[in-house]
């Protein structure tokens, strides 16, 4: 068999345009349009992470042709990905002692470890929330369960930068910050909730599943009306009490749907940038930056455009990963392969 | 106008069942009541169902305390507060209003002088139209309002052409996407699917690549540029929204106009767009709160005279000098009018939508 007899039949496999293909046109401008806003700026992201971009080199050329050319940046290969991973230290200390000292980027490692950390604990607040929400606004016993789902959604109609600089202003260390009057109302001292690391975290993770929970909710709530009666009703005669049965009966029956949406939620989670970045800018003295809002504050705060380029690319890779994973576990393709 | 009297019905629906909650419930429990008191019901069963009501009314009201406390704050004279000094209320000792005349500021249509030239001589017609004066906050004790109108007219300068360019570009793609087969049609698909699921994120992390490179054009300040960027986030979601939509409209009702010898673009003109008029409307209103809601890219890209909204509540919160009070009214004038929208729209984005890429 020839090479050129292979070429042959792969020529024969590409597929030609014919008449029918017109309506290609239709599409073409929105994918286009698309393309030049989403998918050059990856392309640029790329190249600028390879070049010591600063401002004063990156928007130094003359005229749009220097778009190109990175302005008068220098190609550096790898060494934004190599400092943001292993330039500097990171010491472990635990109880004041330092534990351990290893030769890598303390600072990005720190915002790493924090975004998966956030990730872990909001989506397990989110879904301990919402699924009591979801329990109670499906409660047999409940009156009035319809006005109480449309109330408990509104939220998700809000601006999340509504949503979120509200929440800034109840963790305010202001005055009239309503979580600290609720706290010395109720007698304890107030908390200056965004200048210590951990008080902001949890003020984060708060704000998140606040935010979050309207969409966690509404899945939760239609996956609980499918679960059939009679499962509960065989439980109960089984002589099931309630919390059995939600372990037993309930659980088993939302799991693939509410897997789903914390899936969904998590992506949410990993890219949380206005939380912290409304709340504190990331946090005292930098400990809480996620790493989106790392690779922003690196290029836009202390002008490493080449440096947070790189930690957006490593932040891009993650979400890609996520939005793979969400498409093929949900099925949404689904509806694509249907005439 | 089917789709006015669609929402109407939905409106008239809504309003009777909030009436005939009370009527109903009233209904249940005398004859909740009457069980009772002739034996047939057991006390108990009744009292728990109140408890448990009760219960489960509380905490509804603690997760969506947050809006309450907004409201109580816009509405309070100096800044909200629940904790006061005649202790815990959750009521407002005095309710003003000055806050939302601070965020409104004055309205007033000053008065213009139209002067028109009659050609050839030297007469002038010279007519002033009268200022019209709706309110000036200075009467009620409100001194130097808010850049809230300014700001509200930055939004609407980025949001309307956002909404024209998307839709021009969404409604033929969607059509074609529905009803037409082509090459790369399921890769195209496939592919605004996957971007459907993108949060705020991606975004972000591109926003260097995307200053760069506006910075270089010269075209970051320029609110058409901006709209511009938004009209192209738009198009995957609103796209596959549209599409799914239209994938509902039975093929025959195409067929009966082709049959009646209608040509191709009158079958959509005249069949397609009247019945695809609410995914039309929900589409219009994502591709608007698009620009109206955006945050990051807009402060990043914008310089302080072309601010839009959500840029003008975050740069309130980030100064201490400013009183709840101001803010509180300032956030609310901003969401208010969105949620509002969202409710309405909400019946649609239901029934259109069978996944949710809707967080972000």
């Amino acid at each position: 068999m020839s090479t050129a007899n292979r070429i042959g039949r792969r020529l024969e496999e590409v597929p030609f345009l014919d008449r029918s293909d017109v309506s290609l046109l239709l599409v073409l401008p929105g994918l286009f349009l698309f393309s030049a806003f989403m998918l050059f700026p990856i392309v640029y992201l790329v190249g600028i992470s390879f070049t010591n971009a600063e401002p004063s080199n990156l928007f130094a050329g003359e005229g749009a042709f220097s778009v190109l050319t990175f302005g008068e940046a220098e190609f550096v290969g790898l060494t934004n990905y190599l400092n943001v991973l292993f330039d500097g230290t990171w010491s472990l200390v635990l109880f004041g002692e330092t534990w351990l000292t290893l030769p890598i980027n303390g600072q990005f490692w720190n915002s790493f470890g924090i975004t998966w950390l956030f990730v872990a604990t909001s989506v397990l607040l989110k879904l301990v929330v919402s699924i009591s929400i979801a329990l109670v606004v499906t409660g047999k016993r409940v009156r009035g369960k319809r006005v109480m789902r449309s109330l408990i959604i509104a939220p998700m109609g809000l601006p999340a930068i509504f949503t979120i600089t509200v929440w800034r202003g109840i963790f305010s260390s202001a005055e009239f910050g309503l979580a600290n009057q609720l706290l010395t109302s109720v007698g304890f001292s107030s908390v200056a909730w965004l200048s210590q690391r951990w008080m902001a975290f949890l003020a984060y993770n708060v704000t998140e599943a606040w935010l979050a929970y309207p969409f966690m909710v509404i899945i939760t709530v239609s996956a609980l009306q499918d679960v059939p009666q009679e499962l509960h009703e065989a439980a109960m005669v089984d002589g099931a009490g309630f919390v059995s049965r939600f372990f037993h009966v309930t659980l088993p029956s939302i799991k693939r749907p509410v897997l789903f949406a914390t899936i969904l939620t998590s992506a949410a989670s990993f890219q949380q940038f206005l939380i912290p970045y409304v709340f504190n800018q990331g946090g005292p003295a930098r400990q809480n930056e996620l790493i989106v809002v790392y690779g922003y504050k690196e290029a836009f705060s202390f002008f490493q455009y080449g440096e947070g380029a790189a930690i957006s690319i490593i932040a891009v890779l993650f979400i890609g990963a996520f939005m793979w994973l969400n498409v093929k576990r949900g099925r949404l393709a689904d509806g694509v392969d249907e005439a | 106008m089917s789709l006015l009297r669609t929402i109407g019905r939905g409106l008239k629906a809504d309003a009777t069942r909030v009436v005939m909650t009370p009527v109903e419930s009233l209904r249940n429990a005398r004859y909740t009541i009457e069980g009772v008191r002739s034996g047939k019901i057991p006390p108990s069963r009744p009292l728990k169902t109140l408890a448990i009501t009760l219960g489960a009314l509380v905490f509804v009201s603690l997760l969506l305390f947050p809006l309450y406390w907004v409201l109580l704050s816009a509405l309070s004279p100096s800044g909200g507060s629940i904790y006061s000094t005649g202790g815990f209320s959750l009521l407002p000792d005095e309710v003003s209003f000055s806050a939302f005349l601070w965020v409104l500021g004055d309205l007033i249509l000053p008065a213009y002088d139209i002067t028109l030239g009659i050609p050839f001589t030297n007469l002038e017609i010279v007519s002033s139209t009268p200022g019209i004066e709706l309110l000036d906050v200075s009467d009620y004790g409100v001194t130097n309002p808010s850049g809230f109108k300014g700001f509200f007219w930055n939004s609407l300068t980025v949001a309307i052409p956002t909404v024209l360019l998307s839709m021009s570009l969404i409604v033929p793609a969607s059509y074609a996407l529905s009803r037409r087969k082509f090459i790369f049609r399921r890769k195209i698909l496939f592919g605004y699917v996957l971007l459907t699921q993108v949060g705020g994120g991606l975004g972000i992390a591109l926003l260097i690549g995307l200053y760069t490179i506006y910075v270089q054009f010269g075209l970051n300040d320029s609110k058409l540029a901006l709209s511009v960027y938004y009209a192209a986030t738009a198009v995957p979601f609103n796209t596959w929204l549209l599409k799914t939509y239209m994938d509902g409209i039975p093929v025959s009702y195409e067929e009966a106009a082709v049959v009646d010898g209608a040509p191709p673009w009158r079958v959509v003109t005249e069949v397609i767009l009247p019945l695809s008029k609410a995914g039309l409307a929900t589409v219009f209103i994502f591709t608007f709160l698009t620009g109206w809601t955006e945050f990051v890219v807009a402060q990043t890209l914008l310089g302080t005279d072309n601010y839009t909204l959500p840029v003008g509540l975050f740069s309130l919160v980030s100064e201490y000098s400013v009183p709840w009070a101001k803010f509180s009214a300032f956030a609310l004038t901003f969401a208010s009018p969105i949620v509002v929208v969202y409710l309405f729209a909400q019946r649609y984005i239901e029934g259109g939508l069978s996944f949710s890429g809707m967080e972000g």
